[in-house]
């Protein structure tokens, strides 16, 4: 194994996915309740107990990279990011991260509704574990940025939804990570706001090493993006030039649409068939 | 399988996010029970101001959607008190002299740990969107939720006191200066409790409504309302041998000696109820960091 062992030379990679897997156990999942567990027990052969999220996912981002990560819902995109965030541990493979890693995932997850807009930035930086002297330094900056005024000392719960995008994307853009990751933050708040932001992500993604991000946005990635890799049910189905990829995704999704179509015109007519027997 | 990793496992220590240095997230490789408590206890040694800010917005929670604000923190006890005192000494006609001390020395620490137990059930659960964005060490939850239970407690120190100087200024000793070190062995306790309900509540919601009832029944079979001597001998060999596991019987007691008796602590029950909450405590970082990697999935 050549994995890089602290004190070794930086390597020549900024993330490195090695034939990653990703299991979720579908007995336990949320709500479940003792009677419900029980249940499982008695039921224990039937059906089956995991699924794979992410499997024999292997892809590198060199430094100074920046990869799209596009596909169907359910591809597993997010679970990708997850595990890449360190959120989630793999179940198989290796996943190496070289330096700070900011993920940029649902804008606004930490905040609590009760406090004031500042109290809530010192508060996400104590969630994404940046020393108190970095954050009061930043603070300004963010509350700059997010320009929203008187209100950053009300209580968020008085705040608009374009207003809580803002905030959040301030602090959450307000680090300088050596990998950065995205989830579909590249519309939020007015047109104002979001020309601001992709301003913004546009420097990050200059400063950074590496850059993941996950994105309907289709221009986007052609224009912004080195390299792309499609997803679907948790493997990887082509990687390579964005054109390319994109491509391929835009055809497969126009082909699952019209398997749909027919699937379902297919179902219509099974249904008027059978439709006079009960008649009859 | 993706290969042994069996080379020395690169685990940065984590010290800030920020600082940490090349992440390696393997598979197959199940970090080993000493290394889960050593890592747990240096997590809530390291985002002790993520607890703190946890705490700070759980109290200004508390004071700022009622009327009468933080007041109710002193209220709240005396109310209580008052319901007992009601019930026993006027409806029972039974209780002790100075009976509202008797009781008020009993429902002070009582509702310090049934809010470390209460927060302590959803503090991982209520977080489950930050839990699914940042990586950070869920343990500082429950921490928190432990913690926050001690303001409540400096609270209610103050109607404590107000009724000492009032009413019962006979009953005050130099031994009151001991509530402290009483309150720390209940901190110890307290805190792994939340620690192990918040882990168990992510997989089986019922816990909330067990501990619900299951809180209600603790306090009344406790040495709360009454004391141990008034019981003891009289529930029998298993009764008896019930009340000495029953944590809550020392600590009961021990508030109750410095507060309402004017005497020591009891130190022996005390000093094994200590060690043995260490020993919870422990088992309870160790049980949260084996399942905290299953939260983001679970949740």
């Amino acid at each position: 194994m050549s994995g890089p062992v602290n004190g070794a030379p930086t390597p020549d990679y900024a993330i490195d996915v090695e034939r990653l897997g990703v299991r979720y156990n579908l007995r336990l999942t949320r709500q479940t309740t003792v009677r419900n567990s029980f249940k499982n027990l008695l039921k224990r052969h039937e059906g089956p107990t995991h699924f794979w999220a992410l499997r024999d996912v292997s892809f590198k981002v060199v430094p100074g990279e920046s990869l799209a990560i596009i596909g169907p819902n359910g591809a597993g995109k997010s679970t990708l990011l997850q595990v890449l965030a360190g959120i989630i541990q793999p179940n198989e493979g290796v996943v190496d991260v070289v330096g700070h890693v900011s993920s940029l995932l649902t804008l606004g997850a930490g905040f609590d509704a009760d406090l004031t807009g500042r109290d809530n930035i010192r508060l996400a930086g104590a969630f994404l574990g940046i020393p108190h002297r970095d954050m009061e330094e930043r603070l300004p900056g963010i509350v700059d940025f997010a320009d929203i005024g008187e209100f950053i000392d009300a209580s968020i719960k008085t705040y608009s939804s374009g207003m809580r995008a803002r905030l959040g994307f301030a602090i959450a853009t307000a680090v300088d990570p050596d990998v950065l990751i995205i989830d579909e933050v590249l519309s939020t708040g007015d047109a104002v706001f979001r020309a601001k932001s992709k301003q913004r992500i546009i420097e990050l993604t200059k400063a950074a090493k590496g850059i993941v991000l996950v994105t309907h946005d289709m221009a986007w990635v052609t224009e912004f993006c080195n390299r792309a890799m499609l997803l679907d049910q948790g493997h990887v189905i082509l990687e390579g030039p964005p054109a390319d990829v994109v491509a391929l995704h835009q055809e497969r999704s126009e082909q699952a649409r019209i398997d749909r179509e027919a699937e379902l015109a297919r179902r219509m007519a099974a249904v008027e068939g059978t439709q006079p027997t009960p008649a009859a | 399988m993706g290969g042994p990793a069996a080379s020395a496992p690169c685990y940065a220590p984590a010290r800030m996010a920020t600082t940490a240095s090349a992440r390696t997230f393997r598979a197959a490789r199940r970090p080993g029970p000493l290394e889960l408590i050593e890592s747990g206890f240096r997590e809530i040694w390291t985002h002790r101001r993520l607890a703190r800010y946890l705490v700070r917005a759980d109290l200004k929670k508390h004071g700022s959607d009622t009327l009468l604000g933080n007041v109710w923190w002193i209220l709240d006890p005396l109310l209580q008190m008052a319901v007992y005192v009601v019930l026993v000494s006027v409806i029972f006609r039974s209780g002790k002299p100075d009976y509202p001390l008797f009781v008020f020395a009993a429902i002070l620490p009582w509702k310090w740990f049934s809010s470390a137990v209460n927060d302590g059930i959803v503090s991982v659960t209520s977080r489950e969107r930050i839990i699914k964005q940042v990586k950070f060490p869920k343990i500082v939850l429950p921490v928190a939720a432990a913690v926050g239970g001690i303001v409540n407690f400096l609270f209610g120190l103050i109607p404590l006191f107000a009724l000492q100087l009032l009413f019962y200024s006979d009953r005050i000793s130099p031994f009151l200066v001991l509530i402290p070190v009483i309150a720390a062995v209940q901190f110890v306790f307290s805190l792994a409790t939340a620690i192990a309900v918040s882990a168990i509540n992510v997989f089986f919601r019922d816990i909330a409504n067990v501990a619900r009832h299951g809180l209600r029944l603790w306090f009344y079979l406790s040495p709360a309302l009454y004391s141990f001597d008034q019981v003891q001998g009289k529930a029998g060999p298993i009764g008896d041998f019930l009340f000495s596991l029953n944590p809550w019987t020392p600590l009961f007691e021990s508030y109750r000696a410095v507060i309402y008796n004017e005497t020591m602590p009891a130190w022996g029950g005390l000093a094994v109820l200590l060690v043995a909450s260490l020993v919870f405590l422990t088992i309870a970082t160790l049980f949260f960091k084996r399942v905290e990697p299953a939260f983001a999935k679970v949740l």
